[in-house]
């Protein structure tokens, strides 16, 4: 059952020797994830289409950069409010940069470096332990909307055509770009979070703090670390969403934040850290993604959507296996 | 000292017949019967695994019986929820009482049931009043309105144990109530016992410590790899035959001691460190291959001492390394010079509990199964898998997460994390508390090895045949200065207390 000696997730719980009702929370994402799919491809062969799947693939990706960086750092107890105004900022540089200079490689790396620079600031405050990680972060978050309104005056900044046909437009053997992105980011932190020193101190951390401050971990210098490499990950999520609406705006990852965040919860990693996936989180992220969708397909109102949506987030949570 | 039963033999207050339980296929409890009379205070006794704690946890509703019976008074059910329980008058302490440390002493004790005003809003006098006048009836003296977290562990059990028995409780389970007692308070805690089964409680005492067990106790239950071996009459048995009946076997003599004689080079030399309010000028010089005991009564200064020794608290003075300054800024760099430190609280600051064994053992020094940050599974499953080894720790699989192992199993985790750590400097807190006989001898001779192989250690512990048994050297400490030194050889446990117990009023500091 739990041959890898690095799953702490997967080794918690598995002492009863009945299935007792909350242990439903274990399989409820595949569950809910089964219904989704069963329920929208009665009401809409469309569903099915290879053409639809790959428009589903395309719409989640982006977010789906943006929660594997988040599981990560809720992982280790942490929490970063400030991806969404992140996403804009960074977008913003990559595309400003683009502008002024013509080069795209050069936009690009002021995305990225923009994307690590904030996230690197948020770990040092977070890091710095005198506040919780929730407030510092919504603190950077309101600052960072702020900073995407002045940098591009308050409208889209356009110019950045090679990205569009890259991530808008292009695809690789028949699937769109941005999926590649997205399954590059998932693998990246998988690997993080399942062999490097720096995920296993994460996942101590999230566990228990002052046990692994005094086992000679340096806590802080590994919540900085976690937070510059989310900003590098949420650097990259900002040049693809940049690519796929051809243009950058200053409010365009307003809503990013929690979205991710209640992606990697229905994906099973608690916010009090210790303990998660990301494989959970593709879950989760699948799972909003598909219900965006089904509900389109099966013509439910927007007015409904949200609804909808807050629903089943809600449910998730609740169904979820508790400690 | 046991005060026998009455000559009619009364109902029991509570009473299970042919309970089991097993997790995951291991059979925790297999068919034991456990009754325990009114006013009776019965001890529950055996090795770490042995069904202790299920049992406890099946009487107060805490876990699920696979089958048999639960009587309490004319109560009958096949299992209880921890409402039924109480309902039917059973209340528990357990080792780490949940009590809140910033409410006051008042409404700790009626936290869940709130006195109310016409208004049905909380009557804090009212609760104070009652609170007062239940503290007094148990003979406790204790501010009802201050806040919990400024009292002593000792004065916070005893809160503990009033809230529990104020609604009219029947049976109260008391789970190691004396982990973190020092002589006084533990004997203040009998007394409380006592007066408490006077009244007609039926009192259920878990604890590894078999003297007290016999001193306080009625009837006492060993149990043995989830069966019962039998009930006692406290007053018909010894200690011996006690750990003979819990271990199944006589056990073997305490570990062969190598002491080596002769002056040595110290590893670690503090130098007149001063900590105002803890320590006040104090030298201590552990040479490898040497382990040190400190104790003293609470807040004497040996923990503080310990602390201070491993880095992990800042204080003036002097403290050399193998003859380099030792002023470590962080635990890091303290565990980087080889000083190793392993707190007695493994819950808040030993281990990670949801983390597997093998995670645990090698979190001080990832680095040296990892290449470039990027950690080899299979070099730390095999690393893991010799430290299990060297530590006898069951079961041997490393993965299991840290939270499913056994108290003594917790413990040989977090001395491993020391050893695997590459530590010539060990410091410990109490390196063998609630841990189970074998284990602890496991555990001692262990660190003795480490000891013959160079490394120096230093442990803090109120047990005094710990203290005999393990140290080459006893450091008594008494408000903040180092009071006597003992050579362990042929010292008997009362010298040792009353040398400890000398020290002065019981004045309690805070560590």
């Amino acid at each position: 059952m739990t041959e890898a000696t690095t799953s702490p997730n997967a080794s918690a719980g598995k002492k009863a020797p009945t299935p007792r009702p909350w242990q439903i929370g274990r399989y409820a994402l595949l569950i809910a994830l089964a219904a989704v799919v069963v329920v929208t491809a009665i009401g809409n062969p469309r569903f099915l289409s290879t053409n639809n799947l790959l428009n589903i693939l395309f719409q989640i990706s982006t977010l789906g950069v943006v929660a594997a960086g988040q599981t990560m750092l809720l992982v280790s107890g942490g929490l970063d409010l400030s991806v969404g105004a992140n996403l804009s900022v960074a977008g913003l540089a990559a595309a400003l940069t683009i502008l002024a200079t013509g080069s795209t490689s050069l936009g690009v790396l002021a995305g990225l470096v923009a994307g690590t620079l904030i996230g690197c600031a948020n770990g040092l405050l977070v890091a710095s332990n005198r506040a919780n990680p929730f407030i510092i972060t919504l603190g950077t978050m309101t600052f960072l909307q702020g900073v995407a309104v002045v940098i591009s005056g308050g409208s889209p900044v356009n110019g950045a055509g090679a990205l569009f046909d890259l991530f808008g437009l292009g695809s690789t053997f028949g699937i769109p770009n941005p999926a590649y992105v997205f399954a590059a980011a998932l693998a990246a932190t998988w690997f993080v979070l399942s062999r490097v020193m720096l995920g296993r101190y994460a996942y101590a951390i999230g566990g228990n703090e002052e046990a692994t401050r005094l086992s000679g971990v340096p806590v802080a210098r590994v919540k900085v670390g976690l937070y510059a490499l989310n900003g590098l990950i949420v650097g990259i999520a900002a040049v693809l969403l940049t690519g796929i609406l051809d243009s950058a705006l200053p409010n365009m990852g307003i809503g990013y934040e929690l979205r991710a965040i209640a992606a990697v919860v229905i994906g099973g990693t608690p916010l009090s850290g210790g303990r998660g996936s990301v494989l959970g989180t593709l879950g989760g992220v699948l799972l909003l993604g598909l219900v965006s969708n089904s509900m389109n397909l099966l013509g439910v109102g927007a007015n409904y959507q949200s609804a909808v949506l807050g629903l089943i987030i809600t449910a998730a949570v609740l169904l979820q296996k508790r400690t | 000292m046991a005060t026998g039963l009455p000559e009619t033999v009364p109902a029991a207050a509570i009473e299970a017949r042919a309970i089991s339980k097993a997790y995951e296929g291991t059979l925790a409890l297999d068919v034991v019967d456990f009754s325990v009379a009114a006013g009776e205070v019965h001890g529950l006794v055996g090795k770490n695994g042995a069904g202790k704690s299920t049992l406890l946890r099946i009487l107060a509703g805490a876990a699920r019986p696979d089958s048999g019976e639960i009587r309490i008074g004319d109560v009958r059910a096949v299992a209880l929820n921890p409402i039924t329980a109480q309902r039917a008058g059973v209340a528990v302490v357990y080792q780490n009482a949940e009590l809140h440390l910033n409410l006051s002493v008042a409404a700790n004790i009626f936290l869940g049931s709130e006195l109310r005003t016409r208004l049905r809003l909380v009557d804090n006098a009212a609760i104070e009043r009652e609170a007062s006048a239940l503290l007094a009836r148990l003979g406790l003296t204790l501010p009802v309105a201050a806040t919990l977290g400024d009292l002593d562990i000792a004065h916070r059990q005893q809160v503990a144990i009033a809230k529990a028995v104020r609604a009219n409780a029947r049976v109260l389970l008391l789970d190691e109530p004396t982990a973190a007692l020092n002589k006084s308070q533990t004997d203040f805690l009998f007394r409380l016992i006592r007066s408490l089964a006077a009244d007609g409680i039926a009192v259920v005492y878990i604890s590894h410590h078999l003297d007290e067990v016999l001193a306080i106790a009625d009837r006492i239950t060993v149990l043995r790899n989830g069966r019962r071996v039998g009930v006692v009459t406290a007053g018909s048995v010894s200690k011996a035959d006690l750990v003979e009946m819990i271990a199944g076997h006589g056990v073997s003599e305490v570990s062969e001691r190598r002491r080596r004689s002769g002056k040595r080079e110290p590893m670690l030399s503090l130098r007149s460190v001063s900590l105002p309010g803890y320590l006040d000028d104090v030298s201590l010089d552990v040479a490898a291959g040497e382990i040190v005991g400190l104790t003293g009564l609470t807040g004497a200064g040996a923990r503080t001492l310990a602390s201070v020794a491993a880095g992990v608290t800042a204080a003036q003075g002097a403290i050399t390394l193998g003859g380099a300054p030792f002023a470590p800024r962080s635990v890091h760099e303290a565990i980087a010079r080889g000083v190793s430190f392993v707190a007695e609280d493994m819950r808040q600051r030993g281990l990670v509990m949801a983390m597997s064994a093998a995670a645990n053992m090698t979190l001080a020094r990832l680095g040296a199964v990892a290449r470039r940050g990027v950690i080899n599974l299979g070099r730390e499953r095999a690393e893991a898998v010799r430290l299990g080894h060297f530590l006898d720790l069951t079961p041997r699989d490393p993965s299991r997460a840290a939270m499913t192992l056994s108290g003594g199993n917790q413990r040989k985790v977090l001395i491993g994390r020391a050893v695997f750590a590459d530590a010539r400097v060990l410091v410990l807190e109490e390196p063998t508390q609630g841990v189970d006989i074998e284990a602890r001898r496991q555990i001692h001779d262990r660190l003795r090895q480490l000891a013959d192989r160079g490394a120096a250690i230093i442990f803090v512990s109120t047990d005094l045949e710990e203290l005999i048994e393990l140290a080459d050297r006893i450091v008594i400490l008494d408000e903040g200065r180092v009071e006597r030194e003992f050579d362990p050889e042929g010292l008997a446990p009362e010298v040792l207390l009353a040398a400890i117990q000398a020290g002065g009023p019981d004045e309690r500091r805070r560590d």
